[in-house]
């Protein structure tokens, strides 16, 4: 299949986009979304300041927005482009997968860098869990790529009319019901400074520990792995790494964590990191800036008590 | 010959690495240490997995497996760091299921279901310790009951367990011991029964008492197999029970002797790691040594069980050799540690104190020389 | 009725080397289980026991995933079967090649009504071959499945989203990717290793499948190590922790970071 030049977001219902929509132009003057979802959804791409806004129409009341993965992937591939890209998260990796299963082409995630060389794509990825990073030409067809979303966009002014199309999205799925998680969700991506803690901590009592020193340095609480996942000390939107955030704060506190591969990859573009750890061997002393070799449980207060005192 | 592990052997270990990340952490085992408490909720763990009837005969939910299997269960919970942590409640209830009736078995397993102690071993007495036919309990059966005098001591888990598996003299059996000594399974609520815990300095986690048996009154189905059988029904798992507690001496021994490897890495004095010493990593050495010799007698003998050659001396030469060669490496860990070393809070320290008590519990080291040396003669002979 | 567990047999990169020039050396690396595939072998064996349906495994990869040990490690997880592909001409192939061969072994399978995957592999980490494979089948695909049961005429799915907890029916057939902590996976006892040798493993030959070829491919340029390992290090002994904790506050105000 011969792909255009020009690139296509798909929008799962989910108006955050500017993250689409900024690597979009990188890679073509013109860019057209696909939406499904609600016509609000729709509205606010047109907003966020696309060229062409093709929408599959008002879902019936219950229809999840991934019944519309496989229209998406037809409105998609009538259109050819040479990339399209979706949101890495939720609905967007459903509407991806139909895509690439369509164009047989791969769909392409963990992307740091995304060029146009010519007729074709570049696309750098961190690959295995970040361990390392590959950079690939696309070719044969479209590139098919995956990238965290971005926020909601205010309005540019720039209005182009919604276009509908039309849509046959499969019924074999019925939302019934949403249970609102207790607490708003924790928006760890922006917030400059975050205190994260791990194994290192011996009960859920002591967190109190790691909450004071979140709150002396003005930062959010957040966790490995474990923490959230394992004994559920600190809920599941705090944990990072790859099963859960990728993070980029000024200024990341790892306490009582060891640094396993999957844990450093949420904050590896953090700009400063500080550990805190009693194993002077542990994996994170050689991927921190600043590390206390140290018992937990006598630095953390000791550190929240030297950021109380004026410098 | 053959060292490597079958794929079964891997399966488990990953199963057992699984279960020890998510219910017996070092913090809580340290927890456990230091309140003297045992692992209930560990134990309950490895029930509900499967862990706990290894072994056991199908018909009572068990699952057949070698003594190589077992024992590599065990090293690798002891390696965890927890002493006695598997194998030895395993065994005492096979000596159950093998003579006991079906009510006691019943009992037995439903309570190791619960991660209870089902029972403590009630074997030693003041006066008979590594002389076991000095045994002075009496048990006097009379109208279809059976009442007990005498005193038990070093008694392993008493305060946990549901019951006692006493060995006493049968009134009616003569004098022989060998042919007097029966085995009872006695409640530890039963009227007459009393406990006095002995404070001691190894195996926190095991609670031992004094038992005093004053008049115990309990109906005669209390009788584990054949009057007068109690000490060779006793004798049946002895190899494997000595076995078990040589995995466990092994296990613990690389827990201390990895964490004493680990901190000569770290450690520095005099501006370099003290692992750079040679003085230190002489000792790294010949701990390493004793755990390749540990390693291999332990399988062999297994391999030897599952094989079924007798083991002659064997079982007595390995306990012996691993316990003394186990609580070798442990004191040189702790002198890798220097006086961080008995801090109460670093891990090799309880791995010291407990591995001491494995150089007597279940046969003295001086014992076991007993048991292997007529045996050595005997086949000289 | 039939439930499948789609999984991979794959090393953890935290084992593996990254060579100067960015190349990665699983030699190392221990394959096992995917690590978050447990998870879906759990919630597969829950649902097939409360419905009587069986469970079937499905992995696809190069030759080296077919060994008996993974063999054992799947079947011991609650599978009634499995089913293989396992052919050197998928070394290191993509997600939607992947994808394209489960997809083509689930058809031949029959009647699968579910399709049961973890999060993501431990190797690749891309979290996208269940989502392709629901392309594939042109079947509705729904990931961050929290919790999955039978129901009247189909079943009751959960799924884990930013703002809380969504509840579905699924009256077709379907593929979940399951949340990481969905459900706490049972570990295999002796029973299940041993029973393992004796469930049926079929072997498929991948030039008996109609896998569709591949449109896009990907031509590597250039490989490397990630760049962000070039941090400051400096280390502070915190036997002293409030002097550690005034020299690290001092560090940080200094770099203006406070």
């Amino acid at each position: 299949m011969n792909a255009s030049s020009q690139t296509w977001i798909v929008v799962a219902d989910d108006p955050a986009v500017s993250g689409l929509v900024v690597a979009a132009r990188i890679l073509s003057a013109e860019v057209t979304a696909v939406v499904a979802g609600r016509r609000a959804t729709a509205e606010s791409v047109v907003a966020a300041g696309v060229d062409r806004v093709l929408w599959l129409g008002e879902p019936a009341e219950g229809t999840p927005v991934e019944a519309y993965a496989p229209d998406v992937a037809r409105t998609v591939a009538a259109g050819a482009p040479g990339a399209v890209l979706g949101s890495s998260e939720g609905a967007g990796r459903v509407m991806l997968g139909a895509i690439a299963a369509l164009l047989q082409a791969p769909g392409l995630s963990g992307v740091t860098a995304l060029e146009r060389d010519g007729n074709q794509i570049g696309v750098t990825r961190s690959v295995f869990g970040g361990i390392a990073e590959r950079r690939d030409l696309v070719t044969g067809g479209t590139a098919v790529i995956a990238l965290a979303g971005g926020e909601i966009s205010d309005p540019t002014g720039l209005a182009v009319p919604v276009e509908e199309v039309t849509a046959n999205a499969l019924t074999t799925g019925r939302l019934t019901g949403l249970r609102p998680k207790e607490k708003a969700p924790v928006n760890l991506r922006a917030a400059r400074t975050v205190v994260a803690v791990g194994r290192g901590l011996k009960a859920k009592d002591d967190l109190a520990l790691i909450t004071d020193l979140a709150d002396a340095i003005g930062g959010e609480l957040a966790c490995s792995r474990p923490l959230a996942e394992g004994v559920h000390w600190i809920a599941k939107d705090r944990n990072i790494g790859i099963s859960g955030q990728q993070i980029a704060p000024e200024l990341y506190v790892a306490i009582g964590i060891s640094g396993q591969l999957q844990h450093m990859v949420g904050v590896r573009d953090a700009d400063v990191i500080v550990a805190v750890n009693s194993d002077k061997d542990a994996l994170i002393f050689k991927q921190c800036d600043y590390g206390i070799v140290g018992d937990l449980y006598t630095v953390v207060p000791a550190l929240t008590a030297a950021l109380a005192a004026k410098p | 010959m053959d060292f490597g592990l079958t794929d079964e052997h891997e399966l488990l270990l990953d199963s057992l690495r699984e279960l020890l990340e998510r219910e017996c952490s070092e913090s809580y085992i340290a927890e456990l240490d230091r309140t003297h408490q045992a692992p209930m909720s560990f134990r309950r763990a490895l029930h509900e997995a499967g862990f706990a009837s290894l072994g056991f005969p199908e018909e009572y939910g068990g699952t057949p497996c070698d003594a190589v299997t077992l024992m590599l269960l065990t090293e690798r919970v002891a390696q965890q760091g927890l002493n006695n942590g598997y194998g030895i409640e395993l065994l005492q209830a096979m000596d159950i299921l093998e003579f006991g009736s079906e009510d006691q078995k019943a009992e037995i397993l439903g309570l190791l279901a619960t991660g209870d102690v089902p029972f403590a071993l009630g074997f030693t007495e003041p006066g008979a310790g590594s002389d076991n036919s000095a045994i002075t309990t009496t048990a006097v059966h009379h109208d279809g009951m059976v009442t007990f005098n005498g005193t038990k001591t070093l008694i392993t888990n008493a305060l946990d367990a549901k019951y006692l598996l006493v060995m006493a003299k049968s009134s009616d059996r003569g004098d022989d011991s060998r042919n007097a000594i029966s085995m009872y399974l006695v409640p530890m609520d039963a009227p007459g029964v009393s406990t006095n815990p002995l404070e001691k300095i190894v195996w926190y986690t095991n609670d031992s008492c004094e038992i005093f048996l004053d008049d115990v009154t309990v109906p005669d189905a209390c009788l584990v197999g054949v009057k007068g059988n109690g000490f060779r029904q006793l004798m049946r798992n002895l190899d494997l029970e000595r076995l078990v507690i040589a995995a466990t001496c092994l296990g613990l021994a690389q827990c201390a002797f990895d964490d004493a490897a680990t901190y000569a890495t770290q450690r520095v004095q005099f501006g370099k790691p003290i692992g750079s010493f040679q003085l230190i990593q002489l000792k790294l050495t010949d701990m390493a040594i004793k755990l390749e010799n540990m390693r291999n007698f332990v399988y062999k003998t297994s391999w030897m069980v599952d094989q079924g050659i007798p083991l002659r001396s064997q079982g007595a030469l390995c306990k012996r050799y691993v316990a003394m060669a186990a609580f070798e490496v442990a004191d040189e860990a702790m002198q890798i540690f220097g006086g961080i070393g008995v801090n109460a809070q670093t891990r090799v320290s309880r791995l010291w104190r407990d591995l001491r008590g494995h150089r007597f519990g279940g046969g003295t080291d001086e014992i076991m020389v007993h048991i292997a040396g007529r045996q050595i003669l005997r086949e000289h002979r | 009725m039939t439930i499948v567990v789609a999984y991979k047999w794959a090393p953890n990169p935290q084992d593996a080397a990254v060579r100067s020039e960015g190349t990665v050396d699983f030699t190392r690396a221990k394959s096992t289980i995917s690590e978050y595939d447990p998870v879906a072998f759990e919630l597969a064996r829950r649902v097939a026991d409360s419905t009587g349906a069986q469970v079937v495994g499905v992995t696809v990869g190069d030759a080296s995933i077919d060994t008996s040990l993974a063999r054992k490690a799947a079947l011991s997880r609650g599978l009634d079967r499995l089913v293989i592909v396992a052919d050197d001409r998928l070394v290191g192939a993509d997600s939607t090649r992947l994808a394209a061969v489960l997809a083509t072994v689930v058809r031949r399978i029959g009647d699968v009504d579910l399709v049961l995957a973890g999060e993501s592999s431990v190797d690749v980490t891309e979290g996208q071959v269940a989502m392709t494979l629901a392309g594939q089948l042109g079947w509705l695909g729904l990931n961050a499945v929290s919790s999955v049961s039978a129901s009247d005429g189909g079943y009751a799915v959960e799924r884990d989203v930013p703002s809380g907890t969504v509840s579905m029916v699924v009256t077709g057939p379907a593929v979940l990717a399951t949340t990481a902590d969905a459900v706490l996976p049972r570990v295999p006892g002796m029973k299940d290793i041993l029973g393992a040798a004796k469930k049926p493993v079929e072997v498929l030959s991948l030039d008996a499948l109609d896998v569709p070829s591949a449109q896009v491919t990907l031509t590597t340029l250039s490989t490397s190590r990630p760049a962000a390992g070039n941090r400051q290090r400096v280390i502070i002994d915190g036997s002293d922790p409030t002097a550690a904790a005034a020299e690290l506050v001092g560090a940080l105000r200094a770099a203006k970071v406070l």
